[in-house]
């Protein structure tokens, strides 16, 4: 079992901070320490566009907006405080004719077709991670002012403040939501990674999970249906993975009112039981990492967790039963994380800032089996990597 | 910065200082070397003048070595290892925010609390990484100016040593009432990243660093 180096995309000249690939179309956007953010074609792996202009500082990060009806619609987070939302006409409809057309190389100079939209002020300082939701009807963004901004897409690029969490103590350093549930978390410099929900009106932090040592650079949901789990990279050097605790042991957690042991009325005020998370720890990756972890990435397709930071090592890790078959005696757990692939020195001696899973497409723009594994560095390069059995 | 917040600190003589540009000529060559270096990092110009200046071009003959240039560029360096007086005398002569001073002669920078490690070039990582930790001893225990002076530290370093060198600058155990708070933000890329695009901030680290040799 081997990550194998399939390519890269054309060097840029600063840091390269993250990468986001198009939720439908062969493309992958990257944000920059220079500002600009460039899109590159999953097809061949050139360069189609580079949007400049629209912020003042670092590019520190990127969401492509899913289910934009028509058009590409792009969420970008700079540490010059502000958020941004580009707009990109897609001609015709999704089909792979439209496709291979709307990449013809004779259209690629059209990078003014990328219009800077919308300017989502209120962030005091640099704005660290940007989230579409999975359906596309919330953004959210976190800053080191330590809150985390939900934005209501309220459709004629109008997006309206829907809430403003300020649940951690320090800077926020990532969002993400989960891939099916109106769920968010949040990771942060406060060593805390934190859980919001929509309840009755208003936004409210139901889980806080605890256990890393230090900073907690990111986060990334499994998409495994109600059976939830997230996992966590941390500057402690380790990756956790956190379950969401089945219903019947519900809470302990979380003041709110007082709870009467017995025959609460069913309450109208809220929905209490249904509301709570109820989330711990359930696993620890094998420490791999001998300097911070800033990036976790959890293939929505294969279930294959990968991880990269400060060491320039790329981690595969795979859950697999355990040796012989039983739970384990502490945990219970009958299944365990291994190592199944590492590449160290995966930007020569540079440092990796972003690890993202993204599909494979043919030249002819059409998806194909398989899965490949971005990686972005301070060396202004985009690794792009295969994992083959 | 109109208080003055130590107004009397402790100074050493700076003939007593460690140095290697008076005491011994054997190793000038690496510090002409380092020199050398130094101005061939592009980075380290636009950043110490004007960090908004975008200097695309040059930046990319820099970060362009994915592939043979980037591997002269390890040769070269690793010929010659790095030590602990190599670093010091890089940051020794920055200046402290406050005082006419270096941080070498205010002793806020001591060669014992240099450490540098090289890890060996194997077939298995050609690409090996070296480290350097330095812990800063700030010139009074509330001292506020701290996390400028390890920011200043943390910038001079990432602009004058080659790319596969890590980083570490902390406060001195003891040294200060807030060494975790400080040390946090010091090592955490993304803040002096950010911090990096602040004008007012790069005004006082220009500043500091332009009496560096």
């Amino acid at each position: 079992m081997a990550l194998k180096l399939v390519g890269n995309f054309p060097v840029q000249p600063d840091r390269v901070w993250c990468a986001a690939p198009h939720p439908h179309l062969p493309l992958v956007a990257t944000a920059s320490t220079d500002r600009a953010v460039r899109i590159y074609s999953l097809r061949d792996f050139s360069l189609v566009s580079t949007i400049e202009g629209g912020h003042k500082r670092s590019v520190r990060s990127i969401s492509w907006k899913p289910n934009a009806k028509g058009e590409s619609v792009l969420a970008t987070g700079s540490f010059d405080s502000s958020t941004g939302i580009w707009h990109r006409e897609e001609r015709g409809t999704h089909g792979d004719g439209e496709q291979s057309l709307e990449l013809n190389s004779e259209e690629r100079e059209e990078d003014e077709e990328w219009r800077f939209a919308v300017v989502l002020d209120g962030h005091d300082s640099e704005v660290k991670s940007v989230a579409w939701s999975a359906g596309g009807s919330f953004l959210a963004t976190c800053s080191r002012d330590k809150t985390v901004w939900i934005w209501e897409d309220m459709g004629n690029e109008n997006y309206e403040t829907i809430a403003v969490l300020q649940d951690h103590s320090q800077d926020v350093k990532m969002v993400a939501w989960h891939p099916e549930e109106e769920l968010l978390a949040s990771s942060s410099y406060d060593d805390t990674i934190r859980l919001y929900k929509e309840d009755t009106d208003d936004w409210v932090c139901c889980a806080v999970l605890t256990g890393h040592t230090s900073t907690v650079w990111s986060i990334s949901f499994e998409n495994n249906g109600h059976q939830s789990r997230l996992v966590s990279a941390s500057d402690d050097q380790t990756a956790r993975v956190w379950h969401r605790k089945p219903k019947p042991e519900k809470k302990e957690e979380e003041e709110e009112e007082e709870e009467e042991p017995s025959m609460q009325p069913p309450s109208i005020i809220k929905g209490t039981a249904d509301e709570t998370e109820n989330w711990e720890e359930q696993a620890c990756l094998p420490k791999v990492h001998t300097r911070t972890i800033y990036s976790v990435d959890w293939s929505k397709k294969t279930g294959l967790i990968a991880t990269a930071g400060g060491d320039g090592r790329i981690v595969l890790y795979k859950e697999v039963g355990t040796e012989n078959g039983l739970p384990d005696a502490d945990s219970g757990a009958s299944k365990e994380w291994k190592v199944i692939a590492q590449v160290p020195a995966a930007h020569g001696v540079y440092e990796i800032n972003s690890v993202t899973w993204c599909p494979k497409w043919d030249k002819l723009g059409t998806t194909i089996d398989g899965e490949l594994l971005l990686s972005t560095g301070d060396d202004g390069i985009v690794n792009i990597f295969e994992f083959s059995l | 910065m109109s208080d003055i917040i130590n107004a009397n600190p402790t100074i050493l003589n700076p003939s007593d200082l460690p140095t290697r540009h008076s005491e011994s000529r054997k190793k000038q060559s690496s510090s002409a070397h380092i020199a050398d270096k130094i101005s061939r990092l592009p980075n380290s110009k636009s950043l110490l003048y004007d960090p908004f200046l975008p200097s695309p071009g040059e930046d990319s003959a820099y970060s362009s070595g994915s592939g043979s240039d980037q591997d002269d560029y390890e040769d070269e360096t690793a010929a010659e290892d790095i030590d602990e007086q190599e670093i010091y005398d890089l940051i020794s002569t920055i200046s402290d925010p406050e005082h006419p001073l270096s941080l070498g002669e205010l002793a806020v920078i001591n060669l014992p609390h240099i450490y540098v490690t090289h890890a060996p070039a194997t077939p298995q990582n050609p690409h090996p990484m070296s480290h350097v930790l330095v812990e800063i001893t700030p010139t009074i225990n509330h001292c506020s100016l701290a996390t400028v002076i390890g920011l200043g530290v943390r910038v001079r370093l990432e602009q004058a040593l080659p790319p596969r060198f890590r980083i570490d600058v902390r406060i001195r155990e003891g040294t200060h009432q807030s060494t975790d708070q400080v040390n946090k933000q010091l090592n955490d890329k993304e803040r002096v990243a950010a911090a990096c695009e602040n004008e007012t901030l790069m005004g006082v680290l220009s500043n500091m660093l332009a009496t560096c040799k």
